[in-house]
């Protein structure tokens, strides 16, 4: 683990004490005389896993919404992963509820487990809006899997995970009519409902209204598209007050355009310039349909951004010295702006440019025209590993370009494979885990 | 820095977290509460305050304390002449309406028919009804709890499993129409 850091670790704990107190309301409220018979026992297991299943769905909800004080304290790259990793679990233990609760009714009832999940949906209050929420769930978690996001669209498969909104309401309702723990318990209750209102409460604020506002404020259009490289683009644009925006160097923004396929979706793009009050520039690689069309942008084109994300920025540094960037392919993005940051500020920066091939050394020109300037060491490495032979990033060769690496330091923003690689190789060099700052390039 | 990159098995095993969390919470509850109830009557529901009930080891008469528990209702001993009852020359029947029982679920009180001192039949005047699962709960527990009172002819039933408030409830319900018939 790279340095859990204070916040962060607190954002862990808040969220594991929350699922915590779920289960001591359970404890509370259960007699231990009720657990009598493995039907009894079944259904009180049943019972504690749809509790659970239930908070951490809302944590699954909250992770994303864009909350400021969870946001600044882990970052959304790294809540996406959470998010991901959870949802998973999410989608497993309301399995292990309905099939629980379903058997330990049935074994309770002397009902086989088949007839009894009927009889429990079609007679119980509010079961069947439950079963279709379950259902949903499941839809989102196999849409999500490996297997079938690599197959499916983007927007086909982001369009299904909203429909988890609709999951978590229908859902509710079960809860409060046939939860034991909710049904005799008023207070319970109310507590319970509080804290579903809480959550949707910061989605509307933080998903929808502020960035609604946002966008009315501010009036982003396309200025044009600029082609860096082999099928990476930079899109220029234009809006009011940006400064107040508070983006940093280093961050991204959830882009959403008002051109066909693109205005439903949002992508993350990291800025790959230092913003002005009147301009951003992002730089994307296409490698999705998505990302593919932004390359046919016409100037003009209304753009809506939500952000900024991220924790990549200056002020992340845990020293005043030295500081070393690597980016790897369309990494560099992120990389590059935050460079210059850091350079003006007067650090010292050494940036190492990452690419499979040289046309691939997107924005590089941009990188030695600061060097030239004298206020950056640029480093560029090219060819892939197959062909090369070996990993020019590997210990050995990134020691003798940084000789003071271990004082640095360390903003890394590549490809996956790329960051473990390259974190490894840091922590071989005595690069402290606190000194290293990664941006999951992955996020989708 | 994202630990979760490639390495799925840690999602695994924050499932396996979730599961033993379940595990624990539903085992330590189990053996938080062992040996506490060998049947019905003599169990004691934490729900169910002691006030709940009087104390049914001292057999009251049927025309003494009308008003022995917070809960009860007037002990009503009908006498019904009941000429049908099918022995000649025994006892007519009279049914006993016993104290009802709040448990967390809700109020379980029952009548006893006798003859007699013999308990000839248990009817059912309230059990929890408040959720569609305490009918289905209460519909499987009765009949068994009210074979049980008519084989053993006193209110010691074994617990039903699944239905342990029911059963604490109906047997104390029994107990106290037995105390005010005097049986």
């Amino acid at each position: 683990m790279v340095g859990w850091r204070g916040p962060e670790l607190a954002v862990r704990l808040g969220l594991t004490a929350g699922g915590l107190a779920v289960v001591a309301l359970w404890w509370v409220e259960t007699s231990a005389v009720s657990l009598h018979g493995a039907g009894q026992v079944l259904t009180a297991a049943g019972r504690v896993s749809g509790l659970l299943a239930a908070y951490l769905v809302l944590v699954e909800v909250l992770l994303l919404a864009r909350v400021p004080a969870i946001e600044r304290a882990v970052g959304l790259d790294r809540l996406a992963a959470w998010h991901r990793g959870l949802g998973t679990n999410v989608v497993l233990l309301i399995g292990v509820h309905v099939l629980l609760e379903v058997w330990g009714y049935g074994l309770t009832d002397h009902h086989q487990p088949f007839g009894e999940l009927i009889t429990v949906v079609t007679s119980y209050p509010d079961m069947w809006k439950a079963t279709i929420g379950a259902l949903l769930f499941v839809l989102v978690g196999i849409t999500s899997g490996r297997i079938a996001r690599s197959r499916l669209s983007y927007e086909l498969w982001y369009g299904l995970h909203l429909t988890v909104y609709i999951a978590v309401l229908l859902t509710f309702f079960h809860q409060t009519s046939n939860g034991a723990d909710f049904v005799a318990n008023s207070t319970a209750r109310t507590l319970w409902t509080l804290m579903y209102l809480a959550v949707a409460a910061c989605v509307v604020v933080w998903r929808v209204a502020l960035p609604a506002a946002a966008v009315l404020r501010h009036r982003m259009r396309v200025e044009q598209v600029v082609r860096e490289g082999p099928g990476v683009v930079s899109v220029w644009i234009r809006g009011r007050d940006l400064d107040r925006l508070g983006a940093a160097p280093g961050q991204f923004l959830l882009w959403r355009f008002a051109s066909r396929g693109q205005l439903f979706s949002a992508h993350a793009y990291s800025l790959s310039a230092p913003p002005t009050p009147d301009r951003l520039r992002i730089t994307v690689k296409a490698a999705g349909d998505h990302s593919r069309a932004i390359e046919r942008l016409r100037p003009g084109t209304p753009a809506l951004a939500e952000g900024p994300f991220g924790l990549f920025t200056a002020r992340r540094t845990t020293r005043g010295g030295g500081v070393l960037l690597i980016g790897g392919g369309s990494g560099i993005a992120p990389v590059r702006a935050l460079a210059e940051d850091l350079a003006r500020r007067g650090r010292d920066v050494v940036v190492v440019q990452r690419a499979r091939q040289v046309e691939d050394l997107v924005l590089h020109g941009e990188l030695c025209a600061l060097a030239e300037a004298g206020l950056l060491t640029v480093h560029s490495v090219t060819g892939s590993r197959d062909r090369l032979g070996f990993d020019p990033l590997a210990a050995p060769y990134l020691a003798a370009a940084v000789p003071d690496i271990a004082d640095r330091d360390v903003f890394l923003c590549g490809p996956p494979g790329m960051t473990r690689a390259v974190v490894q190789t840091l922590r071989q060099l005595g690069v402290a885990d606190q000194q290293i700052h990664t941006e999951e390039f992955a996020l989708r | 820095m994202n630990d979760n990159v490639g390495k799925p098995y840690r999602a695994r095993l924050g499932f396996a977290a979730l599961l033993a969390t379940v595990v624990l919470a539903i085992g330590g509850k189990a053996a938080s509460g062992a040996g506490e109830r060998p049947t019905a009557l003599g169990s004691a529901p934490a729900a169910v305050g002691a006030t709940a009930v009087s104390t049914p080891s001292t057999p009251s008469t049927p025309t003494a304390s009308p008003t022995t528990a917070p809960a009860a209702t007037t002990p009503s001993v009908t006498a019904s002449a009941s000429p049908s009852s099918s022995d000649a020359g025994t006892s007519a029947t009279r049914t006993v309406t016993g104290d009802a029982i709040d448990t967390r679920f809700g109020q379980v009180q029952v009548k006893v028919v006798l003859r007699g001192t013999k308990i000839v039949d248990v009817v059912t005047v309230q059990v929890p009804d408040r959720e569609r699962r305490d009918v289905e709960i209460n519909d499987q527990a009765v009949p068994i709890l009210r074979q049980e009172v008519l084989t053993a002819q006193n209110a010691k039933v074994d617990s039903v499993s699944g239905a342990s408030y029911t059963s604490y409830g109906y047997a104390w319900s029994v107990q106290s129409a037995l105390d005010k018939a005097g049986v």
